[in-house]
């Protein structure tokens, strides 16, 4: 069954979700996008020749690709007016910048970048493969546990400025760690764009989380290809809040390609007014005995939409294999919408797999039984919503479980009448 | 070119039907993949001119039909199987060979009719119901080409206050290889009225393949019950596309069932509009599929007035090599407040070959609503097995023994015994129990 070499077979050339798309070009850069630039920010980055040849290669593929036409609505998107900075800031990182992984450890660097999303899988992966810039390089030693979560905190403060953060990271043998990004910007009149791209290696035996809450400015387009290949085993955990942004599309995905690897994907989403959520999971069973869980929660308010979309894969072969997809939708207005897009496609008899969903408003007896107690309505419709996300919440550490609160308190202000 | 089969007169308005689909079907291309609703059937290489139509008007000569007016032996066989009926038609090669309806249902105004003879006796009918239903971009292109060869069909009209007490079974048979055949469906209800359809097809295995095509249009008026059933068991080398659009008017209830267990491709599109406020639409389907069988499911539940209520479930076996794809949406419009919507899929897995795809959607526009769905994929529990075998069966009888039982929960829900007992006998002769 699965080693590396299936592991070429599984789709990860191909369109993220085989949307049989032609590929004709349909956008040539001018103003921020061109070769010459591409050229700058490896020069810039004093990076090696590879290197150059990489992004060069993906500025191509770049080209090649239409705009997805599934999910939310890119067609406001103006790829034309986007900028590029080369440097930026990081704070309260503790491992090393992706920078600094190329140039202090390049073999390690070169056998794993790009294996797990190539440029060839979607045009963003692309886009940011040509163009990347900042982010994070993990890399923990066998049989390490990290018991303090790793952070990373980006805060994009320039106007325009489209941000192509690429993170690489390699869990080696029997390691354990929780990766933490958070994201916010301030609001700016122009849309904006985020298109990063994350990589993971889960080894034999290896237990990795990863956590994301987002809160960008309602003006930003976030478009994030996040990937995890799960070895013998191994656990991946992906947690992902999308609170801000205009427009996300963003399905954490695991590729379960040793025997009992465990996938396991929790996922919330805040959908406020001009807010698309386009979100969910992806897992693809390629091996014996491997499991995955996905759990999804949204919440639609005002002229918002969430939507889950998401896929399950069992390949031939992978006999055993279990996945539970279970998604809950709560509508706060009647201006309110929420789908559902799964995508459940099976080959293989010896497996078992589940998936539900389900939609609702908030209970009106609980919203009485609150009142009755003195509480007002925002306040108890607060608390429904905080009891809503709570299974979710609950698996964030203190500090970060608090802030999600506060955000949530924060969108529902107003929230009646 | 299709075209040249055509009868040069036909009855009312038909030919120009015929015409605007034709030009339909010109405009738009095959479907392909880069469809969300065919991303897991691909007909872009189905070539319809290579089959030959059987149409023809009445008092003409046949367009290759097989012009015999004795019913075939397999429908009479079903025929003989005791059961009550109310009505039935026999149809051969898409044409009407023979149509009986009760004398005292006769009385009462019930209409049950081939549709060629309505074309021209219920002009009025035609122009208000045939083809009347909104028809998505996924049905368009094979519609236009329904509707531009249809050769015959039914259309059962219902007074007021009318109940038929016992099934109109409509049995079509085929056994002209590399024909198309194109047959529509009308059933027509006034308030408070109640029928039971069943429509059941049935082919030998043929070689060349054939091209089947069916349209069914239901409209349930206020307060009306129908209960529609499609029995679908053609043979081998049939490609087999069924389009069904319900209409539920206020306080209605409509039961459709689609059993699948015959030909090489199955396609169904079924749509309930739920247009009537506190309607009840009740979706149900089965399939069976082995050797290298394809079955696709494509479901609609659009709520459109308040309070209704839909339930869809929609359970499948396969063995060998076959593959079914179930794609099944609820939309629930921004006025559709108080929806009560659910939908579930079930696949049961038997062989290593088999394969299942499932895609259970939503869309929901309202916020006073309860909607869910699930779908699971699986196989047969080895405890079961184990207790079974134990008890002496051989593996291949506790297999066949446990999706019966897998089945049973859909059949139990169709409100009509002698449908259950005819659609039981189906499953069993086909699975070999």
């Amino acid at each position: 069954m699965p080693d590396n070499e299936t592991v070429t077979n599984l789709g990860l050339d191909e369109y993220k979700y085989d949307f049989v798309t032609d590929d004709e070009p349909v956008f040539k850069a001018e103003k921020g996008l061109s070769e010459d630039l591409v050229r700058q920010i490896s020069a810039h980055k004093e990076e090696p020749e590879w290197m150059l040849d990489f992004r060069l290669k993906a500025l191509e593929i770049y080209y090649s690709k239409p705009m997805p036409e599934w999910g939310g609505d890119l067609s406001t998107l103006n790829l034309d007016e986007i900028y590029l900075k080369e440097e930026w800031e990081e704070q309260g990182i503790i491992f090393e910048s992706i920078e600094d992984g190329l140039k202090l450890h390049p073999e390690m660097f070169r056998e794993h970048f790009a294996t797990i999303v190539p440029p060839q899988d979607n045009k963003f992966a692309a886009l940011n493969s040509a163009v990347w810039s900042g982010g994070s390089f993990v890399y923990i030693p066998k049989g390490v546990d990290v018991d303090v979560p790793l952070q990373a905190y980006f805060r994009v403060n320039a106007e325009q400025m489209g941000q192509f953060e690429r993170t690489l990271i390699i869990c080696e043998e029997g390691s354990q760690a929780h990766y933490i990004e958070g994201c916010t910007a301030p609001v700016y009149t122009t849309e904006s764009f985020h298109s990063g791209v994350i990589e993971i290696i889960v080894k034999k035996g290896a237990r990795f989380r990863y956590t994301t809450i987002q809160n960008w400015s309602n003006n930003m387009y976030n478009l994030v290809t996040q990937r995890a290949l799960v070895n013998e085993d191994a656990t991946m955990e992906w947690l992902d809040g999308n609170l801000g942004s205009k427009l996300t599309m963003k399905y954490p995905s695991c590729f379960l390609v040793g025997e009992r690897a465990h996938g396991s994907i929790l996922s919330i989403a805040y959908a406020g007014d001009g807010q698309h959520q386009d979100t969910g999971g992806k897992v693809v069973h390629a091996a014996p005995y491997t499991t995955s869980q996905i759990t999804s929660k949204s919440i639609s308010r005002g002229h918002g939409r969430a939507t889950y979309r998401g896929q399950c894969k069992v390949y031939e072969g992978a006999v055993g294999s279990k996945s539970n997809v279970e998604c809950d939708a709560l509508l706060l207005d009647e201006t309110s919408r929420t789908d559902t897009y799964p995508y459940i496609e099976i080959d293989e008899n010896q497996s078992s797999i589940g998936h539900e969903a389900r939609v609702s408003k908030v209970g009106e007896e609980a919203l009485f039984y609150l009142m009755s107690r003195g509480l007002s309505e925002e306040e108890a419709m607060t608390m429904v919503v905080r009891g809503f996300i709570e299974p979710i919440a609950k698996e964030l550490p203190l500090e970060y479980a608090i802030e999600l609160n506060r955000l949530i308190e924060l969108e529902m202000e107003g929230s009646v009448g | 070119m299709l075209t040249a089969n055509l009868p040069e007169h036909e009855p009312g308005s038909l030919r120009r039907r015929r015409e605007a689909a034709w030009d339909e079907f010109a405009r738009h291309p095959m479907p392909t993949r880069k469809s969300e609703e065919w991303r897991y059937t691909d007909i872009s290489g189905l070539d319809v001119e290579a089959y030959r139509t059987l149409v023809a008007g009445p008092g003409q000569e046949n367009g290759g039909a097989p012009g015999r007016t004795a019913i075939p032996a397999p429908v009479q066989a079903v025929l003989d199987n005791g059961q009550a009926r109310s009505a039935f038609m026999v149809q051969d090669g898409g044409q009407v060979i023979r149509t009986e309806l009760d004398p005292e249902l006769k009385a009462m105004g019930v209409l049950f009719a081939p549709l060629l003879e309505v074309l021209e006796s219920h002009p009025e009918l035609i122009e208000r119901y045939l083809f009347a239903s909104s028809v998505g971009p996924a049905e368009v292109k094979l519609w236009a080409l329904h509707s531009a060869t249809v050769s015959d069909g039914y259309v059962l009209h219902v007074p007021a206050g009318v109940v038929i007490p016992d099934p109109v079974h409509v049995l079509r048979h085929l056994d002209q290889p590399g024909a198309l055949i194109s047959t529509h469906s009308l059933i027509i209800t006034e308030a408070g009225s109640s029928v039971t359809c069943v429509d059941e097809y049935v082919s030998p295995d043929l070689e060349p393949g054939s091209l089947s095509l069916n349209g069914t249009e239901i409209f349930g008026a206020d307060n009306a019950s129908v209960n529609f059933i499609s029995l679908q068991r053609y043979g081998s080398g049939v490609k087999h596309f069924s389009m069904q659009h319900a209409t539920t008017g206020r306080d209605s209830r409509v039961v459709g069932f689609n059993v699948t267990l015959g030909g090489d491709l199955a396609r169904s599109d079924v749509t309930s509009h739920l247009e009537g406020e506190a309607a009840d639409s009740e979706m149900l389907a089965l399939w069976f599929g082995d050797g290298s069988q394809h079955f696709d499911h494509n479901t609609l539940q659009h709520h459109v007035a308040s309070h209704a209520h839909s339930d869809l479930l929609y359970k499948g076996a396969l063995t060998g090599g076959a593959r079914s794809v179930f794609r099944g949406l609820i939309r629930v419009d921004p006025k559709a407040q108080r929806t009560d919507a659910y939908q579930t899929n079930r696949n049961l897995l038997l062989s290593e070959d088999a394969s299942a795809t499932a895609l259970p959607n939503l869309e929901i526009e309202a916020d006073d609503v309860r909607c869910s769905h699930g779908a699971t994929v699986g196989q047969v529990d080895d405890m079961q097995m184990f207790y079974l075998m134990s008890r002496g069966l051989s593996r291949k009888q506790a297999e066949r023994l446990l999706v019966i039982g897998f089945f049973e929960e859909v059949l139990s829900r169709v409100p009509v015994d002698g449908v259950r007992e005819r659609v039981r006998e189906a499953i069993e002769e086909k699975i070999g129990l």
